[in-house]
């Protein structure tokens, strides 16, 4: 009986290494992901696991629930189990070095998706808007349609949490078509700048205080398309919440792209938002992650720029089709 | 003179305040107006809400780093029942309440009767409410309907904003109880010396319970206050809350070591100087790299002050004690 018993048991066993052994033929990923908080990273976080999974890739995902410390332990855990590549969405810049680091130890393949590492210290495929340029390309429309209107504004900026070099592009893109030359006599004051520190409660306490400071705001960029709602929330008791052309339609821009946004320009309160193109953002890190891992290239290193444009008033019947968020807006519309 | 020091001294707090909002009413003229203020005050409404409840575990000595999280699980499930399964709103808010009394309760049991200290009972539950709100909504933002959300734009009587009037009733609730009545001044007891409460018969363990469950009631009445004003809670919903929540309960002169603070005029100030400091930077559109920086200067110089405050009102009391025992004995000699 016993004697059965063992041979069972080792049947068992082998099965089982056998099991192990033809799933490590199908290659692994880890995608960290810091949360899903906006339909940014919704959008990104299904097209990267549904890609993936598609090209019968198993994919081990890891939420770290805004947790930088989780997350480096999520890797940690990661690069324990020997999967075959590593895609991060980082918590912030810095973590998407140290994090790098250890996968470069490792000889485990790393790609960062959309939020740029602080460094370019480690080898690493980095896929990443061009925040500055996207920005400013949102921004220029909307100082093109103040120009129209032959009088001065007062503009103001929603900045994101300044550790985000994403963030910080952004702003920075404003100021470059903000201080254009050819818009210099625009301005009534320097741009206001309000801090959200990417919160929607942080937002709408600052945005309310400087409506009420400054209560003559009629040209405002949010550097997130996701606070939309929580500045309409502000500008409507105001009588500010209007549509293009209202005497009191605050000139409005955003970045991202999602429906929000989509709905927003179609309706006609948001002029125009900057279009970061997740689906292709998404295919260029696997392409580029995948073919590492197949090719035995422990170490690509790599930075791929999404270019992105400006979805506007003025040619959104033209360009809405390329917009991500569109794209799912219309596809809800339709189912 | 002595008087007059002790008086100032006790009204430090209030004094401070005054001081910081006349600063920005004299670098931003309409900080000093009524709507001004108003923002201010309905802005610091859910802290303060949050801190009041804070302010009951701080006086055990205790501390409930869970509240952020509480406010996010009480929220995704004030949304799952009205959203997806169309509840009335009213039910699904006291729902909402019950859900925060219960995460306060686990807290209590994990505290009173398991005997864990409060640190680590919270951040369990801190943890494990994220991730029950996570597994509700999947962390996709949840939008709530216009019934719930139009609730912060009601004036009561035309003038007083319904946010603020819910706070109004909390503190004076609280205030209430802990100056009025047996059980609130038991609190007081326990926190200044939990052996000795327990020794003149006092059930700890029970208060210790009480306070928890009000803490976690306060954080879920947090969140419905903070999602009438937004209308949408996303995933870092209530994320560090539980520190501007301390924050405020300690600038109010509550102290970590339990036995110290009060609700009314403490906690309040409190709640409203932060929001008050952080509406200032933007009326005064400090650079927002200074921005942190000022903040935590001014909490530092007000919390210092306070301490200075304190150290010198027990000063001056032992000086008028010794003043008046000296007087009495010479009364005794003369009469002698």
């Amino acid at each position: 009986m016993k004697c059965l018993a063992k041979t069972v048991l080792a049947a068992l066993f082998v099965c089982c290494l056998a099991a192990g052994a033809s799933a490590g033929e199908k290659l692994r990923i880890a995608f960290l992901f810091q949360d899903l908080e906006t339909e940014f990273w919704v959008a990104g976080h299904q097209a990267i696991t549904e890609t993936l999974r598609g090209q019968g890739i198993e994919v081990i995902e890891f939420n770290s629930n805004q947790d930088a410390n989780r997350q480096l332990e999520q890797l940690r855990s990661a690069i324990n189990q020997r999967v075959d590549g590593i895609m991060v969405i980082p918590h912030d810049g810095n973590v998407a070095v140290t994090m790098g680091k250890l996968a470069n130890r490792a000889n485990i393949p790393y790609g960062v998706f959309n939020r740029p590492p602080s460094s370019k210290d480690i080898q690493a495929v980095v896929v990443v808007a061009d925040n500055r340029t996207i920005a400013a390309a949102a921004v220029e429309y909307m100082c093109e349609e103040a120009l129209k209107l032959g009088r001065k504004f007062t503009p103001a900026i929603v900045v994101g949490d300044l550790a985000d070099p994403n963030a910080v592009e952004r702003r920075n893109g404003f100021y470059d078509a903000v201080n254009n030359p050819k818009y210099k006599d625009l301005w009534i004051d320097k741009p206001i700048e309000i801090m959200s520190k990417w919160d929607a409660n942080v937002l709408t306490q600052n945005f309310q205080s400087a409506m009420q400071a400054n209560p003559d705001i009629d040209f405002l960029f949010t550097s997130s398309d996701f606070l939309i709602p929580n500045i309409k929330a502000v500008l409507a008791p105001l009588g500010k919440w209007e549509k293009v052309g209202h005497p009191k339609h605050v000139i409005f821009g955003g970045l991202d792209g999602d429906k929000t946004a989509c709905g927003q320009i179609e309706e006609g309160y948001l002029d125009s938002t900057g279009v970061q193109d997740v689906f292709a953002e998404a295919e260029m890190l696997m392409n580029a992650l995948v073919a590492a891992i197949q090719k035995g290239d422990t170490k690509p290193n790599e930075w791929l720029y999404d270019p992105g444009f400006a979805l506007t008033h003025g040619n959104f019947g033209d360009r809405c089709q390329d917009m991500w968020g569109c794209k799912l807006m219309f596809e809800e519309r339709g189912k | 003179m002595n008087k007059l020091k002790l008086f100032l001294l006790n009204n430090a707090a209030f004094i401070i305040f005054i001081v910081i909002f006349v600063i920005f009413g004299l670098l931003s003229p309409r900080f000093l107006a009524y709507k001004s203020l108003e923002i201010i005050i309905v802005n610091a409404t859910f802290i303060g809400v949050i801190a009041v409840g804070m302010t009951f575990v701080l006086l055990t000595g205790g501390i409930d780093l869970s509240v952020g999280s509480t406010m996010y699980f009480s929220a995704a499930v004030l949304g799952y029942l009205v959203n997806d399964l169309g509840i009335s709103i009213w039910l699904g808010m006291l729902v909402c309440l019950l859900v925060g009394l219960l995460i306060g309760a686990l807290n209590a049991l994990m505290i009173t009767r398991i005997g864990m200290v409060p640190f680590i009972a919270t951040l369990i539950s801190m943890i494990l409410a994220r991730g029950a709100g996570m597994f509700i909504t999947r962390s996709v933002p949840m939008d709530y309907p216009e019934s719930l959300t139009t609730l912060d734009a009601i004036n009561v009587f035309g003038v007083i904003p319904m946010p603020i009037l819910l706070f109004a009733l909390v503190v004076l609730a609280a205030s209430v109880f802990l100056r009025d009545t047996q059980t609130g001044r038991q609190l007081y007891a326990i926190g200044n010396d939990p052996e000795g409460g327990r020794r003149a018969g006092l059930d700890t363990r029970r208060l210790t319970a009480m306070t928890y469950m009000i803490c976690g009631t306060c954080s879920a009445l947090g969140g419905i206050v903070s999602i009438a004003q937004l209308g949408r809670v996303n995933a870092s919903f209530g994320v560090g809350n539980e520190f501007d929540a301390i924050a405020a309960a300690v600038l109010g002169g509550a102290s970590l070591f339990g036995g110290i603070g009060t609700v009314f005029p403490g906690t309040l100030l409190g709640a409203v100087m932060i929001q008050m400091i952080q509406s200032g930077l933007v009326f005064t559109r400090i650079d927002l790299y200074l921005q942190p920086i000022i903040m935590a200067a001014i909490i530092f110089l007000a919390v210092l002050v306070d301490s200075i405050r304190s150290s010198f009102i027990k000063k001056l009391q032992r000086r008028n004690i010794t003043r008046q025992g000296d007087a009495a004995a010479g009364d005794e000699n003369a009469d002698g």
